[in-house]
Protein backbone atom coordinates (compact mmCIF):
# COMPACT_ATOMS: atom_id res chain seq x y z
CA UNK A 1 0.00 0.00 0.00
CA UNK A 2 2.87 2.35 0.70
CA UNK A 3 4.27 1.94 -2.78
CA UNK A 4 1.48 4.08 -4.11
CA UNK A 5 2.42 6.97 -1.84
CA UNK A 6 4.73 9.70 -2.95
CA UNK A 7 8.24 9.53 -1.59
CA UNK A 8 8.94 12.93 -0.11
CA UNK A 9 12.25 12.52 1.68
CA UNK A 10 14.90 10.12 0.45
CA UNK A 11 17.65 9.19 2.87
CA UNK A 12 20.79 7.42 1.70
CA UNK A 13 23.55 8.20 4.15
CA UNK A 14 26.57 7.01 6.11
CA UNK A 15 28.19 9.00 8.86
CA UNK A 16 31.37 8.55 10.82
CA UNK A 17 33.04 10.69 13.43
CA UNK A 18 36.79 10.23 12.95
CA UNK A 19 37.11 6.45 12.82
CA UNK A 20 33.81 5.68 14.51
CA UNK A 21 31.17 4.56 12.04
CA UNK A 22 27.81 5.72 13.39
CA UNK A 23 25.40 5.32 10.51
CA UNK A 24 26.06 2.47 8.12
CA UNK A 25 24.46 2.91 4.69
CA UNK A 26 20.99 3.80 5.83
CA UNK A 27 18.55 3.81 2.96
CA UNK A 28 14.87 4.60 3.38
CA UNK A 29 12.22 7.15 2.46
CA UNK A 30 9.55 9.17 4.16
CA UNK A 31 6.23 9.48 2.34
CA UNK A 32 4.13 12.57 1.93
CA UNK A 33 2.10 13.31 5.10
CA UNK A 34 3.38 10.19 6.78
CA UNK A 35 4.03 9.74 10.49
CA UNK A 36 7.24 7.74 10.40
CA UNK A 37 8.92 6.63 13.60
CA UNK A 38 12.54 5.60 13.87
CA UNK A 39 13.18 3.38 16.85
CA UNK A 40 16.56 2.23 18.04
CA UNK A 41 18.59 1.69 21.19
CA UNK A 42 20.15 4.61 23.06
CA UNK A 43 23.39 5.78 21.50
CA UNK A 44 22.78 4.18 18.11
CA UNK A 45 23.06 7.47 16.25
CA UNK A 46 19.37 8.38 16.00
CA UNK A 47 19.98 11.99 17.00
CA UNK A 48 22.82 12.27 14.50
CA UNK A 49 20.51 10.85 11.84
CA UNK A 50 17.76 13.35 12.67
CA UNK A 51 20.24 16.23 12.46
CA UNK A 52 21.51 14.99 9.10
CA UNK A 53 17.99 14.66 7.72
CA UNK A 54 17.29 18.22 8.84
CA UNK A 55 20.43 19.45 7.11
CA UNK A 56 22.07 20.55 10.38
CA UNK A 57 24.93 18.03 9.99
CA UNK A 58 26.44 16.75 6.78
CA UNK A 59 26.65 13.02 6.06
CA UNK A 60 30.08 11.51 5.45
CA UNK A 61 28.69 9.69 2.46
CA UNK A 62 25.46 9.88 0.50
CA UNK A 63 22.75 12.47 0.72
CA UNK A 64 19.29 13.40 1.89
CA UNK A 65 16.86 14.83 -0.60
CA UNK A 66 13.60 16.60 0.11
CA UNK A 67 11.28 16.96 -2.89
CA UNK A 68 14.18 15.80 -5.11
CA UNK A 69 16.51 18.55 -3.90
CA UNK A 70 19.46 18.31 -1.53
CA UNK A 71 18.10 19.08 1.91
CA UNK A 72 18.94 22.50 3.31
CA UNK A 73 17.23 24.53 6.03
CA UNK A 74 17.77 27.66 3.95
CA UNK A 75 16.00 26.19 0.93
CA UNK A 76 13.39 23.95 2.56
CA UNK A 77 10.76 24.52 5.16
CA UNK A 78 11.86 22.19 7.95
CA UNK A 79 11.08 22.15 11.65
CA UNK A 80 12.79 20.31 14.46
CA UNK A 81 11.72 19.48 17.99
CA UNK A 82 14.90 18.86 19.94
CA UNK A 83 15.52 16.28 22.59
CA UNK A 84 16.87 18.83 25.06
CA UNK A 85 14.74 21.68 26.35
CA UNK A 86 15.01 24.26 23.58
CA UNK A 87 12.92 27.24 24.67
CA UNK A 88 14.79 30.51 24.25
CA UNK A 89 15.13 31.71 27.87
CA UNK A 90 14.82 35.43 27.13
CA UNK A 91 11.74 35.12 24.95
CA UNK A 92 8.16 34.86 26.12
CA UNK A 93 6.16 31.86 24.88
CA UNK A 94 4.57 34.09 22.28
CA UNK A 95 7.88 35.40 20.96
CA UNK A 96 9.39 31.93 21.10
CA UNK A 97 6.62 30.34 19.03
CA UNK A 98 6.86 33.05 16.38
CA UNK A 99 10.64 32.76 15.90
CA UNK A 100 10.42 30.55 12.80
CA UNK A 101 7.91 32.86 11.14
CA UNK A 102 10.08 35.82 12.10
CA UNK A 103 13.13 34.25 10.45
CA UNK A 104 11.18 33.35 7.33
CA UNK A 105 9.95 36.94 7.08
CA UNK A 106 6.22 36.33 7.40
CA UNK A 107 4.13 39.48 7.61
CA UNK A 108 3.27 40.61 11.15
CA UNK A 109 -0.49 40.23 10.75
CA UNK A 110 -0.10 36.65 9.62
CA UNK A 111 2.29 35.96 12.51
CA UNK A 112 -0.30 37.36 14.91
CA UNK A 113 -3.08 35.01 13.80
CA UNK A 114 -0.86 32.00 13.24
CA UNK A 115 0.82 32.14 16.64
CA UNK A 116 -2.57 32.50 18.31
CA UNK A 117 -3.80 29.41 16.47
CA UNK A 118 -0.75 27.42 17.50
CA UNK A 119 -1.07 28.45 21.14
CA UNK A 120 -4.67 27.26 21.11
CA UNK A 121 -3.65 24.05 19.36
CA UNK A 122 -1.21 23.07 22.11
CA UNK A 123 -3.53 24.48 24.80
CA UNK A 124 -1.26 27.17 26.17
CA UNK A 125 -3.72 30.06 26.00
CA UNK A 126 -3.20 32.49 28.84
CA UNK A 127 0.52 31.76 29.07
CA UNK A 128 1.57 33.95 26.12
CA UNK A 129 3.63 36.33 28.24
CA UNK A 130 5.31 33.74 30.42
CA UNK A 131 9.02 33.03 30.23
CA UNK A 132 10.36 29.45 30.05
CA UNK A 133 11.57 29.57 33.65
CA UNK A 134 8.00 30.13 34.75
CA UNK A 135 6.49 27.02 33.13
CA UNK A 136 6.80 23.25 33.54
CA UNK A 137 8.83 20.84 31.41
CA UNK A 138 5.74 19.50 29.64
CA UNK A 139 4.66 23.02 28.73
CA UNK A 140 8.11 23.81 27.38
CA UNK A 141 7.91 20.80 25.08
CA UNK A 142 4.49 21.99 23.92
CA UNK A 143 6.02 25.37 23.11
CA UNK A 144 8.68 23.59 21.05
CA UNK A 145 5.97 21.66 19.21
CA UNK A 146 3.87 24.79 18.56
CA UNK A 147 6.96 26.57 17.29
CA UNK A 148 7.73 23.67 14.98
CA UNK A 149 4.19 23.54 13.55
CA UNK A 150 3.86 27.32 13.23
CA UNK A 151 5.92 27.51 10.04
CA UNK A 152 3.75 24.85 8.37
CA UNK A 153 6.83 22.70 7.62
CA UNK A 154 7.30 20.34 4.68
CA UNK A 155 9.12 18.05 7.08
CA UNK A 156 8.79 17.96 10.85
CA UNK A 157 11.57 16.19 12.72
CA UNK A 158 11.08 15.18 16.33
CA UNK A 159 14.07 13.82 18.19
CA UNK A 160 12.89 12.03 21.34
CA UNK A 161 10.86 15.09 22.24
CA UNK A 162 9.34 13.47 25.31
CA UNK A 163 12.49 11.80 26.61
CA UNK A 164 12.82 14.15 29.56
CA UNK A 165 9.20 13.95 30.66
CA UNK A 166 7.66 11.76 33.33
CA UNK A 167 5.58 8.77 32.20
CA UNK A 168 2.22 10.45 32.75
CA UNK A 169 3.07 13.70 30.96
CA UNK A 170 4.68 11.67 28.23
CA UNK A 171 1.47 9.71 27.68
CA UNK A 172 -0.59 12.90 27.52
CA UNK A 173 1.87 14.43 25.07
CA UNK A 174 1.66 11.34 22.85
CA UNK A 175 -2.11 11.69 22.68
CA UNK A 176 -1.70 15.39 22.00
CA UNK A 177 0.84 14.90 19.22
CA UNK A 178 -1.45 12.37 17.53
CA UNK A 179 -4.35 14.80 17.78
CA UNK A 180 -2.27 17.62 16.30
CA UNK A 181 -0.96 15.40 13.51
CA UNK A 182 -4.45 14.23 12.57
CA UNK A 183 -5.55 17.86 12.44
CA UNK A 184 -2.65 19.21 10.40
CA UNK A 185 -1.38 16.14 8.48
CA UNK A 186 2.26 17.04 8.13
CA UNK A 187 5.13 14.77 7.14
CA UNK A 188 6.57 13.78 10.50
CA UNK A 189 9.73 11.88 11.28
CA UNK A 190 9.77 10.96 14.94
CA UNK A 191 12.79 9.44 16.68
CA UNK A 192 12.51 7.46 19.90
CA UNK A 193 14.08 4.65 21.92
CA UNK A 194 10.71 3.69 23.34
CA UNK A 195 9.02 0.86 21.43
CA UNK A 196 5.62 1.46 22.96
CA UNK A 197 5.76 5.11 21.99
CA UNK A 198 6.71 4.08 18.46
CA UNK A 199 3.76 1.71 18.09
CA UNK A 200 1.40 4.26 19.62
CA UNK A 201 2.35 6.99 17.17
CA UNK A 202 3.62 5.52 13.92
CA UNK A 203 2.12 4.72 10.59
CA UNK A 204 5.37 2.98 9.82
CA UNK A 205 8.30 2.09 12.06
CA UNK A 206 11.92 1.83 11.02
CA UNK A 207 13.91 -0.30 13.44
CA UNK A 208 17.61 0.51 13.76
CA UNK A 209 20.36 -1.73 15.10
CA UNK A 210 22.99 -0.91 17.66
CA UNK A 211 25.86 1.30 16.58
CA UNK A 212 26.79 1.43 13.74
CA UNK A 213 23.10 1.84 12.92
CA UNK A 214 21.64 -0.21 10.10
CA UNK A 215 18.00 -0.64 9.16
CA UNK A 216 16.91 -3.89 10.78
CA UNK A 217 13.40 -3.82 9.47
CA UNK A 218 10.42 -1.71 8.51
CA UNK A 219 7.10 -2.39 10.23
CA UNK A 220 3.80 -0.83 9.13
CA UNK A 221 1.34 -0.12 11.94
CA UNK A 222 -2.18 -0.16 10.59
CA UNK A 223 -4.20 0.34 13.77
CA UNK A 224 -7.09 2.75 14.26
CA UNK A 225 -6.49 5.90 16.34
CA UNK A 226 -6.57 6.69 19.18
CA UNK A 227 -4.65 3.50 19.80
CA UNK A 228 -5.30 1.17 22.66
CA UNK A 229 -1.94 0.17 24.05
CA UNK A 230 -3.24 -3.03 25.65
CA UNK A 231 -5.17 -4.37 22.67
CA UNK A 232 -3.86 -7.71 21.29
CA UNK A 233 -2.95 -6.17 17.92
CA UNK A 234 -0.96 -3.42 19.60
CA UNK A 235 0.88 -5.89 21.81
CA UNK A 236 1.59 -8.14 18.85
CA UNK A 237 3.35 -5.38 16.91
CA UNK A 238 5.14 -4.32 20.04
CA UNK A 239 6.55 -7.79 20.70
CA UNK A 240 7.45 -8.16 17.03
CA UNK A 241 9.61 -5.05 17.25
CA UNK A 242 11.04 -6.05 20.62
CA UNK A 243 12.14 -9.33 19.04
CA UNK A 244 13.71 -7.51 16.12
CA UNK A 245 15.66 -5.40 18.56
CA UNK A 246 16.85 -8.44 20.50
CA UNK A 247 18.05 -10.57 17.60
CA UNK A 248 21.75 -10.46 16.92
CA UNK A 249 23.08 -9.17 13.63
CA UNK B 1 10.14 49.27 45.60
CA UNK B 2 8.83 46.89 48.22
CA UNK B 3 11.35 45.62 50.74
CA UNK B 4 10.62 42.17 52.10
CA UNK B 5 11.08 41.08 55.70
CA UNK B 6 14.32 39.37 54.68
CA UNK B 7 15.35 42.63 52.99
CA UNK B 8 14.83 44.67 56.15
CA UNK B 9 16.76 42.11 58.15
CA UNK B 10 19.64 42.39 55.68
CA UNK B 11 19.62 46.18 55.88
CA UNK B 12 19.54 46.00 59.68
CA UNK B 13 22.54 43.67 59.84
CA UNK B 14 24.47 45.84 57.40
CA UNK B 15 23.82 48.94 59.49
CA UNK B 16 24.95 47.02 62.58
CA UNK B 17 28.13 45.92 60.77
CA UNK B 18 28.82 49.53 59.82
CA UNK B 19 28.31 50.60 63.40
CA UNK B 20 30.70 47.92 64.66
CA UNK B 21 33.33 48.86 62.07
CA UNK B 22 33.17 52.55 63.05
CA UNK B 23 33.27 51.65 66.75
CA UNK B 24 36.35 49.47 66.29
CA UNK B 25 38.07 52.28 64.40
CA UNK B 26 37.11 54.74 67.15
CA UNK B 27 38.49 52.45 69.88
CA UNK B 28 41.66 51.94 67.87
CA UNK B 29 42.22 55.68 67.38
CA UNK B 30 41.61 56.44 71.07
CA UNK B 31 44.09 53.75 72.00
CA UNK B 32 46.71 55.06 69.53
CA UNK B 33 46.01 58.69 70.41
CA UNK B 34 47.98 60.04 67.45
CA UNK B 35 47.29 62.69 64.77
CA UNK B 36 47.88 59.98 62.13
CA UNK B 37 44.79 58.12 63.29
CA UNK B 38 41.89 60.60 63.43
CA UNK B 39 38.75 59.43 65.17
CA UNK B 40 35.29 59.22 63.63
CA UNK B 41 34.43 62.69 64.93
CA UNK B 42 37.41 64.30 63.25
CA UNK B 43 36.80 62.51 59.95
CA UNK B 44 33.19 63.65 60.06
CA UNK B 45 34.36 67.22 60.72
CA UNK B 46 36.80 67.09 57.84
CA UNK B 47 34.01 65.85 55.60
CA UNK B 48 31.81 68.79 56.52
CA UNK B 49 34.52 71.34 55.99
CA UNK B 50 35.48 69.85 52.63
CA UNK B 51 31.88 69.72 51.52
CA UNK B 52 31.08 73.26 52.59
CA UNK B 53 34.21 75.31 52.22
CA UNK B 54 36.22 73.14 49.91
CA UNK B 55 39.83 72.09 50.15
CA UNK B 56 42.96 74.24 50.42
CA UNK B 57 42.21 75.60 46.96
CA UNK B 58 38.53 76.14 47.62
CA UNK B 59 37.36 73.20 45.49
CA UNK B 60 34.35 71.55 47.11
CA UNK B 61 33.80 67.83 47.54
CA UNK B 62 30.99 67.86 45.02
CA UNK B 63 33.29 69.35 42.37
CA UNK B 64 35.88 66.67 43.11
CA UNK B 65 33.28 63.94 42.86
CA UNK B 66 31.75 65.22 39.62
CA UNK B 67 35.19 65.51 38.02
CA UNK B 68 36.12 61.93 38.95
CA UNK B 69 32.78 60.45 37.95
CA UNK B 70 32.96 62.08 34.51
CA UNK B 71 36.49 60.73 33.96
CA UNK B 72 35.46 57.28 35.04
CA UNK B 73 32.39 57.23 32.84
CA UNK B 74 34.45 58.41 29.85
CA UNK B 75 37.17 55.79 30.29
CA UNK B 76 34.71 53.07 31.17
CA UNK B 77 32.40 54.04 28.31
CA UNK B 78 35.24 53.92 25.81
CA UNK B 79 36.32 50.55 27.20
CA UNK B 80 32.80 49.14 26.87
CA UNK B 81 32.30 50.45 23.34
CA UNK B 82 35.57 48.85 22.22
CA UNK B 83 35.68 45.68 24.31
CA UNK B 84 32.22 44.35 23.47
CA UNK B 85 32.47 44.35 19.65
CA UNK B 86 36.06 43.10 19.83
CA UNK B 87 35.14 40.37 22.31
CA UNK B 88 32.22 39.30 20.13
CA UNK B 89 34.34 39.32 17.00
CA UNK B 90 37.10 37.22 18.54
CA UNK B 91 34.59 34.93 20.21
CA UNK B 92 32.87 34.28 16.89
CA UNK B 93 36.16 33.89 15.02
CA UNK B 94 38.41 32.22 17.61
CA UNK B 95 41.24 32.08 15.11
CA UNK B 96 41.71 35.85 15.30
CA UNK B 97 42.18 35.56 19.04
CA UNK B 98 44.37 32.46 18.85
CA UNK B 99 46.64 34.11 16.30
CA UNK B 100 46.97 37.40 18.15
CA UNK B 101 47.16 36.06 21.69
CA UNK B 102 50.88 36.74 21.94
CA UNK B 103 50.12 40.44 21.50
CA UNK B 104 46.91 40.68 23.54
CA UNK B 105 47.60 38.57 26.57
CA UNK B 106 50.81 40.21 27.83
CA UNK B 107 49.15 43.64 27.61
CA UNK B 108 46.46 42.35 29.95
CA UNK B 109 49.03 41.81 32.69
CA UNK B 110 50.65 45.23 32.53
CA UNK B 111 49.11 47.17 35.41
CA UNK B 112 47.57 50.52 34.45
CA UNK B 113 50.05 52.27 36.81
CA UNK B 114 52.92 50.97 34.69
CA UNK B 115 51.44 52.88 31.76
CA UNK B 116 51.73 56.23 33.53
CA UNK B 117 55.00 57.32 31.92
CA UNK B 118 53.68 56.41 28.48
CA UNK B 119 50.47 58.28 29.19
CA UNK B 120 52.43 61.35 30.25
CA UNK B 121 54.51 61.32 27.10
CA UNK B 122 51.73 60.50 24.67
CA UNK B 123 48.64 62.23 25.99
CA UNK B 124 47.52 65.42 27.59
CA UNK B 125 44.69 66.52 29.86
CA UNK B 126 41.45 64.62 29.95
CA UNK B 127 42.64 61.88 27.58
CA UNK B 128 45.29 60.83 30.12
CA UNK B 129 42.69 60.04 32.74
CA UNK B 130 40.42 58.37 30.25
CA UNK B 131 43.29 56.27 28.88
CA UNK B 132 44.35 54.87 32.26
CA UNK B 133 40.80 54.10 33.28
CA UNK B 134 40.15 52.59 29.88
CA UNK B 135 43.14 50.28 30.38
CA UNK B 136 41.74 49.06 33.66
CA UNK B 137 38.18 48.53 32.45
CA UNK B 138 38.85 47.13 28.97
CA UNK B 139 40.13 43.64 29.69
CA UNK B 140 37.49 42.38 32.11
CA UNK B 141 34.78 43.34 29.62
CA UNK B 142 36.70 41.99 26.64
CA UNK B 143 37.64 38.67 28.25
CA UNK B 144 34.19 38.09 29.72
CA UNK B 145 32.56 38.62 26.33
CA UNK B 146 35.18 36.55 24.54
CA UNK B 147 34.89 33.45 26.73
CA UNK B 148 31.12 33.65 26.86
CA UNK B 149 30.56 33.26 23.10
CA UNK B 150 31.58 29.59 22.87
CA UNK B 151 29.25 28.86 25.78
CA UNK B 152 26.16 29.86 23.79
CA UNK B 153 23.81 26.88 23.92
CA UNK B 154 24.08 25.11 20.53
CA UNK B 155 20.43 24.06 20.82
CA UNK B 156 19.38 27.70 20.70
CA UNK B 157 21.53 28.22 17.63
CA UNK B 158 20.04 25.12 16.00
CA UNK B 159 16.50 26.31 16.77
CA UNK B 160 17.17 29.26 14.45
CA UNK B 161 19.35 27.38 11.96
CA UNK B 162 16.63 24.84 11.23
CA UNK B 163 14.37 27.70 10.17
CA UNK B 164 17.08 28.86 7.77
CA UNK B 165 18.35 31.79 9.85
CA UNK B 166 21.34 33.67 8.47
CA UNK B 167 24.51 34.23 10.43
CA UNK B 168 23.67 37.84 11.19
CA UNK B 169 20.27 36.90 12.62
CA UNK B 170 21.88 34.24 14.83
CA UNK B 171 24.43 36.75 16.11
CA UNK B 172 21.81 39.39 16.87
CA UNK B 173 19.03 37.24 18.25
CA UNK B 174 20.85 34.33 19.88
CA UNK B 175 24.53 35.08 20.49
CA UNK B 176 24.20 38.63 21.84
CA UNK B 177 21.31 37.93 24.22
CA UNK B 178 23.10 34.77 25.48
CA UNK B 179 26.32 36.66 26.06
CA UNK B 180 24.67 39.79 27.50
CA UNK B 181 24.67 38.67 31.16
CA UNK B 182 28.39 37.88 30.98
CA UNK B 183 29.06 41.19 29.24
CA UNK B 184 27.21 42.94 32.05
CA UNK B 185 29.18 41.20 34.78
CA UNK B 186 32.37 42.04 32.88
CA UNK B 187 31.23 45.65 32.83
CA UNK B 188 30.56 45.57 36.55
CA UNK B 189 34.06 44.21 37.22
CA UNK B 190 35.49 46.78 34.79
CA UNK B 191 33.72 49.58 36.60
CA UNK B 192 35.25 48.43 39.89
CA UNK B 193 38.72 48.43 38.37
CA UNK B 194 38.09 51.86 36.85
CA UNK B 195 37.60 53.20 40.36
CA UNK B 196 40.81 51.54 41.43
CA UNK B 197 42.67 53.36 38.66
CA UNK B 198 41.31 56.80 39.45
CA UNK B 199 43.96 57.80 42.01
CA UNK B 200 46.76 56.71 39.72
CA UNK B 201 45.14 58.56 36.81
CA UNK B 202 44.64 61.76 38.76
CA UNK B 203 48.18 61.63 40.06
CA UNK B 204 49.38 62.64 36.59
CA UNK B 205 46.43 64.64 35.29
CA UNK B 206 47.85 67.99 36.31
CA UNK B 207 44.40 69.19 37.30
CA UNK B 208 43.54 70.05 40.87
CA UNK B 209 40.11 68.43 40.76
CA UNK B 210 39.08 64.83 41.40
CA UNK B 211 38.69 62.61 44.43
CA UNK B 212 42.03 60.94 43.76
CA UNK B 213 43.67 64.34 43.50
CA UNK B 214 42.08 65.34 46.79
CA UNK B 215 43.77 62.40 48.52
CA UNK B 216 47.13 63.24 46.97
CA UNK B 217 46.80 66.90 47.96
CA UNK B 218 46.27 66.06 51.61
CA UNK B 219 48.87 63.32 51.49
CA UNK B 220 51.44 66.03 50.85
CA UNK B 221 50.13 67.86 53.90
CA UNK B 222 49.98 64.64 55.93
CA UNK B 223 46.38 65.33 56.91
CA UNK B 224 44.89 61.91 57.57
CA UNK B 225 41.27 62.95 58.23
CA UNK B 226 40.86 64.48 54.75
CA UNK B 227 42.66 61.54 53.14
CA UNK B 228 40.26 59.13 54.81
CA UNK B 229 37.30 61.20 53.63
CA UNK B 230 38.59 60.84 50.05
CA UNK B 231 39.13 57.11 50.47
CA UNK B 232 35.69 56.53 51.93
CA UNK B 233 34.12 58.58 49.13
CA UNK B 234 35.72 56.44 46.45
CA UNK B 235 34.52 53.35 48.28
CA UNK B 236 31.02 54.71 48.71
CA UNK B 237 30.50 55.96 45.15
CA UNK B 238 31.92 52.74 43.75
CA UNK B 239 29.61 50.78 45.99
CA UNK B 240 26.56 52.79 44.93
CA UNK B 241 27.38 52.47 41.23
CA UNK B 242 27.82 48.74 41.67
CA UNK B 243 24.48 48.43 43.47
CA UNK B 244 22.68 50.32 40.71
CA UNK B 245 24.38 48.13 38.12
CA UNK B 246 23.39 44.96 39.96
CA UNK B 247 19.76 46.08 40.17
CA UNK B 248 19.67 46.78 36.43
CA UNK B 249 21.31 43.43 35.71
CA UNK B 250 18.83 41.53 37.85
CA UNK B 251 15.95 43.22 36.09
CA UNK B 252 17.26 42.77 32.56
CA UNK B 253 18.37 39.18 32.99
CA UNK B 254 15.56 37.95 35.18
CA UNK B 255 15.36 34.87 32.99
CA UNK B 256 18.79 33.88 34.14
CA UNK B 257 18.42 34.50 37.83
CA UNK B 258 15.11 32.85 38.53
CA UNK B 259 15.04 29.18 39.33
CA UNK B 260 13.25 27.04 36.79
CA UNK B 261 10.09 25.26 37.92
CA UNK B 262 11.00 21.76 36.78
Amino acid sequence: MFDERKEKVKIQVSKSFDNLLVLDHLDFSVYENEFLVIVGPTGCGKTTLAHIIGGLYHPTEGQVTLKDEMVSPKRHNISFVFQEPSCIPWRTLWDDIKIGLEIKGANPRFIQTRVKEMIELVQLSGFENYYPYQISGGMKQRVAIARAYATDPDLLLMDEPFGHLDAQTRYLMQIEITRVWEQLKKTVLFVTNNIEEAVFLAERIIVLSRIPARVKGIVPVDLPRPRDNISPEFLKIRSQITQMCETAE
Amino acid sequence: MIISKEGWKEIGFNLASLFIAFSLWEIFTRYMDSPYFPGVGRIWGAFFLLAKRGDVEGITLLQHIVASVIRILAGFGAATVMAIPLGLLMGLYPNIYKRTRAVLEPIRFIPPIAWIPVAIVLLVGFSRYAFLIWLGAFFPIFINTLVSVPRVNPIHVNVTRIFGARRWYIIRKIVIPSVAPDMASGMRIGLGIAWMCIVAAEMIGGEMMGVGRLILKYAELIRMAEIIVGMLLIGLIGFLMNEVFLRVEKRLFRWRWEVSLD
